[in-house]
């Protein structure tokens, strides 16, 4: 009997092997027909539908490429792209969260699209430089952005209008002093009713609460490729918001990026940190919401992107990644990247569309003011994922009263060791 | 009346010679024949996967690209690499409380309940076996919203008693053995069903003879239940062992390691390694390992058993 147990044992864990290890079958696409694309993306709402139009449109308008979307939760999509592409059954064009992004890039599961760029007829000569610095490891573009908007402010314009605030801060003092005065606790129990803002501690909308506020004041996490996220500047930006957290009680504590947006959708905070779907949620809760830049820092202004890219897998098989390429063009000409922008709500990808085009939806002209000071999360950054951990770990344990000098100097070790590995 | 004629004894056909060993290679085939198929399965299914697991354990592979021979590198890097030594430690952890809590919880209910006494047995055992067949990420999500300081059933009762539990799964220290003890929920009853069956083989009459003898249920429990009980116990721990050894799916949907790693699991890490990382060598180099010590531990175990057994025949 202990034989057979021990025999179940071994076998589970060989599943385990099995689903590691994948097997091998390759194959070259029709020479005759149109070339048959498969293209993975997880929009799913309003802009899904845009996506899906633009795909529908590339497809009618020539005849020697067909695209059909499989569309599924991002992180399926990153759970069955590795088995996918080492059975070379995979997408040939994906679509994937900017921070997932370097480490497929670097061990060269797609192609390199230099030559892309440097074509004028690709469309993609003026893409805004931050979002194209999201898809580049080692100085080699890997991919196109398709999107790339900056964490904001959204807030509740009644919550405002009680507090007496006519106007949106425009610095962090300005803004502790404006929650201050929105935290409202009526029973005098120290816990408010209302927080004047929700202020996440880990698992950030997009990963860019914190360094957004960590550049804000002249600090940062990597910079040019070695870990700087133990500096006196962060420690003072970690010691200025819990302070604020801690004392004035302005934001819960241990709250994560989805909590937040219940958090203020159920009018429990004034203010949160969001993305364009923020408006979707706050309008369901019948919150008339504005939409702010995050207040300029000590040192600057900065908000960090929810990014997302799309690139061309490498299958080996040229003849579809020439196709693929010529959806990236269609993609990026002015007309779909006007349309993406207006159906996705995000900002639009190109220096060259003009403001206008884009004027009439209202969280796109918004969030296109923003983009100046818009910066890619940790760009080129192979172990992202790792960092963006070590990260969690710090702000987390910060905010819930630990020692910073030994929590920045612990961080310091776990990106310096993320860094090593890639 | 006559006696009746004594039946002549013939000797088998003695083994060997040619017939016989024709006999023996048709028998042999015949058992080939229908062994084949599972034979096909598992070579196809586990000893091919585990062989070309070991070959990447040696390489730099990531799914995709070439890959290059690495030696012990990534067995070097298991041994080294501080965030394994953490995970490693975090199961030894998970398996301490949930193992021994997840058994005796197991035994101890089995023993109630194998009691003709109790009324209503039939419905307690299918009462207490019906977390074990709940979808283990459904039982995660759910005991994730109970345990939730702001939506959770849990806290709020607790509340109700002046019973501040806070945000359990969020707490460092209190993570590890809130999904221990939701393992324990889980898994107790399909224990607790295999102690019954084992319970079920001991003879009636031992226990007679122990009270004839004079024997409290404590005696007749650690004289007669327990060693008798031997090779249930020893398969059941074995099966906890495993589980706990191989903890991930209800602790990804829980905590996903955290808070700050401190529920991050070997699997967990074999996982991080092989789909956040992409490190499908050195992913395959830890699932070597843990298969090792897993091996190792139910050696142990079988041994220690096995002795005991052999002690107390």
């Amino acid at each position: 009997m202990t034989r057979n147990i021990t025999l179940a044992g071994v076998g589970a864990i060989a599943a385990a092997a099995l689903v590691l290890t994948g097997c091998s079958a390759g194959g070259d696409s029709d020479a005759d027909g149109p070339v048959e694309l498969v293209f993975w993306h997880g929009y799913t709402e309003a802009d899904g539908d845009v996506l899906e139009g633009i795909v529908d449109e590339f497809n009618e308008s020539q005849d020697e490429v067909r695209i059909s979307t499989e569309i599924n939760t991002w992180d399926v999509i990153d759970d069955t792209l590795l088995p996918a592409l080492s059975s070379k059954t995979g997408p040939d064009l994906v679509a994937m969260p900017a921070e997932r992004f370097p480490v497929y890039a670097a061990k060269k599961a797609f192609i390199a699209l230099d030559d892309f760029y440097a074509d004028a007829a690709s469309n993609a000569g003026d893409v805004v430089e931050g979002a194209k610095a999201m898809t580049e490891v080692d100085g080699t573009s890997y991919g196109v952005p398709i999107g790339f908007v900056p964490v904001a402010i959204y807030y509740d314009k009644a919550a405002f209008a009680e507090a007496g605030i006519a106007e949106v801060p425009a610095d962090w003092d300005a803004w502790v002093e404006a929650a201050k005065k929105l935290t409202v606790d009526e029973n005098g129990d120290g816990t408010p009713e209302r927080y004047g803002m929700v202020l996440p501690d880990h698992a950030t909308v997009g990963n860019g609460v914190w360094p957004s506020l960590l550049w804000g004041n002249g600090g940062d996490i990597v910079r040019d490729g070695a870990a700087v996220i133990d500096s006196p500047e962060n420690a003072e930006t970690l010691e200025f918001w819990r302070d604020a957290i801690a004392n004035d009680k302005i934001s819960p504590t241990g709250v994560d990026g989805i909590e937040a947006d219940s958090v203020f959708s159920s009018g429990r905070a004034a203010m949160t940190f969001g993305g364009p779907w923020m408006t979707f949620i706050a309008g369901d809760a019948g919150i008339d919401y504005g939409i702010a830049p995050i207040p300029a820092g000590p040192q600057t202004q900065a908000a960090s992107a929810i990014g997302l890219t799309l690139s061309i897998t490498d299958q080996g098989d040229e003849r579809k990644q020439e196709a693929a390429k010529q959806f990236l063009s269609f993609f990026l000409n002015d007309d779909n990247a006007a349309a993406w922008s207006l159906g996705s709500g995000w900002p639009p990808l190109r220096s060259g569309i003009p403001a206008e085009a884009v004027s009439e939806n209202a969280t796109v002209a918004a969030l296109s003011q923003f983009t100046p000071f818009t910066r890619p999360l940790l760009p080129g950054v192979v172990n992202s994922t790792d960092v963006l951990s070590a990260l969690d770990e710090l702000t987390q344990r910060a905010m819930a009263g630990e020692d910073i000098a030994g929590l920045l100097e612990a961080a310091q070790s776990k990106v310096e060791s993320a860094l090593a590995d890639q | 009346m006559s006696a009746p004629a004594a039946r002549a004894y013939r000797p088998p056909a003695p083994l060997g010679g040619r017939r016989g060993a024709r006999v023996e290679r048709r028998r042999t085939l015949t058992a080939l024949g229908f062994l084949a198929p599972a034979l096909v399965i598992l070579g196809l299914f586990v000893a091919w996967p585990m062989l070309s697991a070991l070959r990447l354990s040696f390489t730099d592979a990531s799914g995709f690209g070439a890959e290059e021979w690495v030696g012990l590198d990534n067995y070097v890097r298991v041994f080294t690499d501080p965030d394994i030594r953490d995970a490693m430690l975090n199961t030894l952890w998970y398996t301490v409380l949930f193992t021994p809590t997840a058994v005796l919880i197991a035994l101890a209910l089995a023993l109630v309940l194998n009691s003709p006494a109790l009324p209503f047995r039939g419905f307690f055992r299918t009462a207490l076996f019906l977390p074990f067949i709940v979808s283990l990420a459904v039982a995660a999500f759910a005991w994730s919203y109970l345990l939730d300081p702001r939506l959770g059933l849990l806290n709020h009762w607790l509340q109700g008693a002046g019973v501040q539990l806070g945000d359990v799964l969020e707490d460092p220290v209190l993570a590890m053995p809130a999904v221990a003890l939701v393992a324990v929920w889980k898994n107790f009853g399909f224990y607790m069903v295999i102690f019954l069956a084992g319970l079920q083989d001991i003879p009636a009459s031992l226990y007679e003879a122990a009270r004839v003898d004079g024997a409290g249920a404590w005696l007749r429990f650690t004289n007669v239940t327990l060693p008798l009980l031997s090779n249930t116990f020893a398969f059941v721990l074995i099966f906890a062992l495993i589980a706990a050894l191989q903890a991930f799916d209800q602790i990804y949907v829980m905590t996903g390691g955290g808070p700050y790693g401190s529920t991050q699991t070997i699997v967990m890490e074999i996982y991080r390694s092989g789909f956040r990382r992409l490190e499908l060598g050195f992913a395959s180099a830890l699932s070597y390992v843990l298969l090792i010590a897993t091996l190792l531990l139910s050696i142990v175990q079988f041994v220690f058993f096995g002795r005991r057994e052999k002690d107390l025949g």
